[in-house]
């Protein structure tokens, strides 16, 4: 009878496939992983403190940093709950524009997120470059209104920094005839791809009722089966003004989260299509002149959610009536979504960690902050 | 499988499995795609609406395109006619900056002591900025605005310490870079520019490296009307002490002045300035190491502390660092509420490059104890050799120190 002995071994900190400085405590036995600890903390700065000692202005530049590839959507959370501690209401016309710069968000991080998840699964940089040049075009159209490709700090409190400039609609309509494109053609290269499948088909499972034990969010929830998502779930700004699909995945494996992002994708340019035809052309009124940046909630706390492109993003402030918030409070998507990577791994090889990583999707700047 | 909500449907995605499929043909497909993108590389994207052919942009050679909002780091603007600049010193931009690096002074009237809606010492550090553009977004007066110049590496740290001289744009530029949104402040802003510009006597509130110049013409202009009866306006050499560039040894004469009349009693009136002992041997580097050392004082002074004498240290490169634990132990001490002792090391003299870093962060620090008007720590001010590089950590330091000192008892000189 042979016999064998289970090793302990570091993947990470330092490690290309990690996406960030994280480190798993792996226990292997052979090349299988017998247990699997996620390790964080090497990213973190501080961001709840020093949130706590700014004004609530001053934090909204800070919240571009916690998830670096979706800074509309972290904007958008924290401006939600600030404004719903004070009460300020944000006109149309900048409703519709936050939110069509959410979904532009949703379309490149899931580019961005599958071209890594791909590129951990070995096939180097193909898919990666494809999702790359989308992303770029967005981020393009980013900088043009923002003034910056990834540190938008472009939402403020009732509405948005400036309106969209002359060229952003068209820019924009010219994008959403390449998007069906890029989403067909990427499903045609990978969708049924046996090596795809076979790295991702029953890797990394993780039932539906342990997700929900977890409070995983987002596509990897989704990808579980279950049909949560905070955009219906508790319609924020104005998405019960706009018709769209939850995918839903049946098995809860990589593929399934591989096939709700894309689809994602294709929901996300169905609600900004929406959002084309209904833009009210009221030029100037991207911001509530009324709002103050310089706010004072009265005493309370507050949770603000929206459904980042990773999970259900939230901003938990607690207000003593000072122009600062006296708690300041992240729920990272990213952050509760790893948790559960140990059971998601269990009994895989080796290889797949580093796939079943890729396909919960995390930014290091969330997680730890 | 399709279950109907409000406004949509949960939709379970299908697998690919599902799909009935001859083995092998879904990689024949996906070659496909790769040889088909492999073929296009060859030209060039046309647009957003294109996904096949490349867009690489040949950067270095090719000019990177940056649309107008494009924001990276704060500039100041100053009229082109004038030379006035728009900054009126409010202190807005240097209240909602994030990560608190906008630091300024007020400009004062020479004569009368009064505030000026000018700007004296103007200080950004682009090390820690983070571009947030909340300045440009924030500024009344539309004199600060961001700049698009995405260059900046360096090896040369300091220079990120950037002061009024390097920060001065004309509105030409600006105008240059951002039309459209130029257009839509120009009005107002010059309006206010103007409004400014009939509450700043002399040469207070032009840019820097035009002060100089617009003195010399209106002393022209004073001689050439000089059998006329003598014009108000016409600057003698040492007015404006604070807009004036000022030559190295006058600086550091006169803050040297400054320290002497401020440091060792501090109920007592400032001495006004600049009378300062030319004596003193000031090499071009030693203002910056001088100011700071004044500011200390005067912090110092301004609790209502007795300020030790200035410890003349003439001080060995190899002295930074006990300067800087100096520092710190001061600052610690302050932070207790302690008296802090006098610190026997000259911490602010010895600058070897390196040292400014010390020297900002002693500054910074007894600003901030400064502003819990907690006791400061005795502000050891050394006779300078300094070092060329030290003068801008030293004179970040001392417009920090003057801001945090002004609340109690403003002993203010000429500056």
């Amino acid at each position: 009878m042979l016999k064998t002995e289970e090793l302990q071994i570091n993947i990470g900190p330092q490690h290309p496939s990690t996406h960030g400085v994280f480190r798993m405590l792996v226990t292997v036995d052979g090349e299988t992983i017998m247990d699997l600890k996620p390790v964080f903390g090497y990213l973190h700065r501080n961001h709840e403190q020093i949130a706590e000692q700014n004004t609530y202005l001053q934090n909204m530049p800070y919240t571009d940093r916690l998830d670096y590839f979706n800074s509309m959507a972290n904007n958008h959370a924290y401006a939600l709950a600030v404004e719903k501690l004070v009460g300020i209401e944000v006109p149309e016309r900048a409703e519709y524009i936050r939110v069509l710069m959410v979904e532009l968000t949703r379309i490149l991080n899931h580019a961005g997120a599958l071209g890594f998840l791909i590129n951990d699964m070995g096939m180097w940089q193909t898919q990666l470059a494809f999702g790359m040049r989308e992303r770029e075009k967005i981020l393009d159209l980013f900088e043009s209104a923002s003034g910056a490709r990834l540190m938008c700090n472009y939402f403020r409190f009732g509405g948005v920094a400036r309106d969209l400039p002359a060229d952003f609609m068209p820019r924009l309509a010219d994008l959403l005839k390449a998007m069906p494109g890029f989403v067909d053609e990427m499903e045609r290269l990978l969708r049924d791809n046996e090596i795809l499948m076979q790295r991702s088909e029953g890797i990394g499972i993780l039932p539906r009722d342990l997700a929900l034990a977890y409070s995983v969010t987002g596509p990897v929830l989704r990808g579980s089966g279950v049909a949560y998502d905070v955009r219906k779930a508790e319609p924020y700004s104005i998405y019960d003004r706009f018709d769209f699909d939850v995918p839903v995945g049946s098995v809860g494996d990589v593929y399934d989260r591989f096939l709700v992002r894309v689809e994602e994708m294709r929901q996300s340019r169905r609600i900004i299509e929406q959002i084309v035809a209904q833009l009210p052309d009221a030029t100037g009124s991207h911001i509530n002149p009324k709002a103050r940046q310089n706010v004072k909630p009265p005493v309370g706390d507050v949770y603000g959610r929206v459904e980042s492109p990773k999970g259900e993003l939230g901003f938990y402030l607690v207000s003593d009536g000072s122009g600062k918030p006296y708690r300041y409070k992240v729920r990272a998507p990213s952050f509760i979504n790893l948790t559960p990577l140990g059971d998601m791994c269990r009994g895989y090889k080796v290889a797949d960690v580093v796939v079943i990583l890729g396909s919960i999707d995390i930014v290091m700047g969330e997680v730890d902050r | 499988m399709s279950i109907q909500i409000e406004r949509g449907a949960i939709v379970a995605v299908a697998r690919g499995s599902q799909r009935a499929r001859l083995p092998g043909m879904a990689m024949v497909d996906s070659m496909g795609v790769v040889w088909k993108h492999w073929v296009e590389s060859f030209r060039k994207n046309r647009g957003f609406s294109d996904i096949h052919g490349t867009f690489t942009q040949e950067y270095p050679e090719e000019p990177a395109k940056i649309p107008e909002a494009y924001r990276n780091m704060p500039v100041l603007l100053y009229d082109d006619e004038t030379g006035h600049e728009l900054c009126t010193s409010c202190y807005q931009c240097a209240r909602i900056c994030p990560p608190q690096v906008i630091h300024m002074t007020q400009a004062k009237d020479p004569v009368t002591g009064k505030a000026v809606p000018a700007v004296a010492e103007f200080v950004i550090e682009y090390d820690a900025c983070m571009s947030c553009g909340f300045c440009a977004e924030v500024c009344p007066f539309d004199s600060i605005k961001m700049d698009q110049v995405f260059e900046l590496s360096t090896d040369d740290r300091p220079s990120l310490t950037v002061f009024k001289h390097d920060l001065g744009r004309p509105i030409s530029y600006y105008a240059g870079i951002a039309p459209n949104l130029w257009a839509e402040a120009k009005e107002s802003a010059l309006k206010k520019l103007q409004n400014s510009i009939k509450r700043r006597p002399d040469v207070l509130g032009i840019a820097p490296h035009l002060t100089e110049k617009i003195a010399a013409r209106r002393r022209e202009l004073a001689a050439a009307a000089a059998a006329a009866p003598p014009p108000v306006a016409a600057p003698p050499a040492d007015a404006p002490a604070a807009a004036k560039k000022l030559t190295p040894e006058e600086k550091a004469a006169k803050l040297a002045a400054m320290r002497a009349g401020k440091g060792a009693t501090p109920a007592a009136p400032a001495v006004e300035a600049p009378a300062a002992p030319a004596a003193e041997p000031a090499s071009p580097a030693d203002e910056k190491a001088a100011k700071l050392a004044a500011i200390r004082a005067k912090n110092a002074a301004a609790k209502g502390d007795v300020a030790p004498a200035a410890p003349a240290a003439p001080a060995s490169p190899a002295d930074e660092k006990a300067a800087k634990l100096a520092a710190i132990r001061a600052k610690n001490a302050a932070a207790k509420g302690e008296v802090a002792p006098a610190a026997p090391v000259a911490p602010a003299a010895p600058a070897s490059p390196a040292d400014e870093k010390a020297a900002k962060l002693a500054a910074i620090r007894a600003k901030n104890a400064a502003a819990k008007g907690e006791v400061a720590p005795a502000a050891p001010a050394a006779e300078p050799p300094a070092a060329p590089l030290d003068e801008k950590a030293a004179r970040l330091a001392a417009i920090r120190a003057k801001n945090a000192a002004k609340q109690p008892d403003d002993a203010s000189g000429p500056e």
